[in-house]
């Protein structure tokens, strides 16, 4: 168990990040671990927290953060909304030992492994500190997320196209892109274009923009919403009323609500309620659901043909597709190598990382910047 | 050698047949239980018309195979209930059904329950939107396929909505606590629920058969069947139920046998 430092939440031992405010976690030195893993977050505030984030998107950002990792084995899974500069020659983070050997952080006094560039308590730059003193291999295994601040400098200076969205026929072929400024682009079906006949999008259904180099989708209070397709194996949090689409379907996690009980001290009767996180329910309405399933504490799998929840009607659901889980009271939803992709609807506001996929109306595009 | 088939006077030894108050023979008196050959019962439990409720499934601090003599004319059961008491059952209310006779017949009435009395049906019984109903540990609400709203907006804009099949009804899980938990909507004209290969299905529940019931559209009606289980279908009475010999009544968790001497 790892106390946060910053909100006191209880973490789980293997977390990196908390789950309660995205801080990084300090390191337990007794094992060894990837020297990446120590990227002090301090330094590169998530933007979620810095501006007016609805509580998805800081849901979304912080899920990224502190994606719990289940599979040690897989390659450490970078945020996405950072793309790292490449970095030659790194060495493999298991390859970087955690020395015995210390010494103070000369900015908070804290005991750091010689090896650190940075000191994982406070996140202090120690090879600046130190100029040059690192060894190399620390060097070459700087975290990406540092090494990609400057990327705002070395972005185009601002060109009149910052992005483009690549329209994904069915067929799975790309075919035309939107370009989008770096101001404010509103696209609609009132924008005419691409988008003139589509009868699922509003006639102002979303805007994107640029913060620093981070491209940014609003929904405009559209009737059909916005959604972005997550990543495979990283779980994203739900809260109750968060949709999220698998295939054709539209599903929305329902926390508990249960009513109050009876004023002479009896209980509502009925089925065994084994600890269920809540519902998952299918949205065949604006004010109506169909199938409803609970989400007992160990989660549930959905697939076209595999899992607890099927749709074994639906061609664009994987066989088995992605999974609702509980990991320290909070749910997630977790793509497990769809072929199609879960897409998470945007509350408000969401980051729109380069490459992901974007679903508005009946058209899926991939941003481009 | 033959037995006197009569009763035998003890003063002259003279055989006196029944009904007479005095002997023939010899004037002396007869005991009056051998001037009638009335026959009564070994107990009260034989008493016409008399039911008995047995605890067949019960409340863990007055146990199990308990049972009550409905001599009154009115029987309370509820968690603080004088004459059919389950202490330590929290889905009951303090007063929460009657077992009462009306002429010669048991009812069993409910006294404004929150939880309600259930009866196991034999075979089918009409069920109705918005009743409730058990199989194994599960409870089980009828309900109306909603009102379609996923119509156009003023502006033409479509709404998105999952895939929809036409649907006659559904059957929602009622959970411990009140909430709702599955929801079933009806494929064709029926929702089966069992243990396995169901519509609905709860592989944990150990007291629910493989194929246990089913609700289905018969006409313009709803039946629900009960599928051979083999601890029953209940469900929940609207106001009051006459019961018969070898009916089961389920009071919160206590399930009752009814016995009735004909």
């Amino acid at each position: 168990m790892i106390v946060c430092s910053r909100c006191g939440k209880e973490n789980q031992d293997h977390y990196k990040f908390c789950l309660g405010c995205g801080a990084e976690l300090p390191r337990q030195s007794s094992k060894p671990e990837p020297f990446s893993a120590s990227t002090p977050s301090a330094e590169t505030p998530s933007p979620g927290r810095t501006t007016n984030a609805p509580p998805a998107r800081v849901g979304r950002a912080e899920a990224l953060a502190s994606a719990p990792r289940l599979d040690v084995d897989l390659a450490p899974v970078q945020p996405a909304r950072s793309e790292p500069v490449e970095v030659a020659d790194a060495l493999p983070p298991e390859l970087a030992p955690l020395g015995d050997a210390t010494s103070p952080c000369p900015h908070c006094g804290a005991d750091v492994p010689e090896n650190f560039r940075f000191c994982h308590v406070c996140g202090y730059d120690l090879h600046a500190a130190a100029s040059g003193g690192a060894p190399a291999a620390a060097l070459a295994d700087a975290p990406a997320e540092r090494v990609s601040a400057p990327a705002v400098a070395e972005a185009p200076e601002q060109p009149a196209v910052r992005a483009r969205l690549v329209l994904i026929q069915p067929d799975g072929s790309e075919g035309e892109a939107f370009p989008l400024s770096a101001g404010r682009t509103l696209i609609g079906r009132s924008t005419g274009g691409l988008f003139a006949n589509d009868a699922y999008l509003s006639p102002e259904h979303a805007e994107f923009r640029f913060e620093s180099d981070q491209l940014v989708v609003k929904d405009m209070e559209s009737l059909n919403g916005v959604y972005i397709r997550i990543e495979p194996e990283v779980p994203i949090e739900l809260f109750d009323g968060s949709i999220f689409r698998v295939g054709q379907e539209i599903l929305r996690f329902e926390a508990p609500l249960a009513p109050e009980p009876a004023a002479d001290g009896t209980q509502y009767m009925g089925s065994p309620h084994y600890g269920y996180l809540g519902r998952i329910a299918l949205l065949t309405g604006r004010d109506t659901t169909g199938n409803c399933f609970p989400v007992p504490p160990q989660g549930i799998h959905l697939g076209r043909e595999r899992g607890d929840v099927v749709f074994p009607e639906d061609g664009y659901v994987s066989g088995l597709h992605c999974r609702v889980h509980s990991e320290v009271g909070h749910v997630f939803l977790t793509d497990i190598g769809s072929s199609n992709g879960t897409f998470v609807r945007v509350s408000n506001e969401s980051y729109v990382p380069r490459g992901t996929f974007v679903l508005m109306g009946q058209q899926l595009f991939r941003s481009e910047y | 050698m033959e037995q006197a088939r009569n009763y035998v006077c003890t003063e002259c030894a003279s055989a006196v047949p029944s009904g007479h108050k005095f002997c023939g023979a010899c004037g002396a008196a007869v005991p009056p239980e051998a001037q009638t050959l009335e026959t009564r019962f070994f107990g009260a439990l034989q008493m016409p018309g008399k039911a008995r409720l047995i605890v067949v499934r019960g409340d863990e601090a007055m146990g199990e195979g308990l049972s009550y003599l409905l001599q009154a004319t009115e029987h309370v059961a509820g968690r603080e209930a004088d004459q059919i008491p389950f202490p330590s059952d929290n889905w009951l209310n303090p007063r929460h059904a009657n077992f009462l006779y009306r002429g010669d017949k048991l009812v069993v009435r409910d006294e404004g329950s929150l939880n309600g009395v259930y009866i196991r049906i034999r075979g089918t019984s009409p069920i109705q939107i918005g009743d409730h109903f058990m199989c194994g540990q599960q409870l089980f609400r009828v309900d109306a396929t909603p009102k379609d709203t996923s119509g156009p907006e003023a502006d033409q804009t479509h709404f998105y909505s999952s895939p929809r099949r036409p649907s006659a009804f559904r059957v929602t899980q009622v959970l411990e606590g009140g909430m709702d938990g599955m929801v079933c909507c009806a494929r064709e004209q029926s929702v089966e629920i069992g243990r396995e290969d169901c519509d609905m299905n709860f592989p944990d529940d150990v007291y629910m058969s493989p194929r246990h019931a089913r609700v289905e559209m018969s006409g313009e009606s709803l039946e629900l069947v009960d599928e051979n289980s083999q601890n029953g279908t209940y469900v929940r009475i609207r106001g009051e139920r006459e019961l018969g010999h070898g009916d089961y009544v389920f009071l919160g968790r206590n399930l009752l046998r009814v016995e009735v001497t004909a």
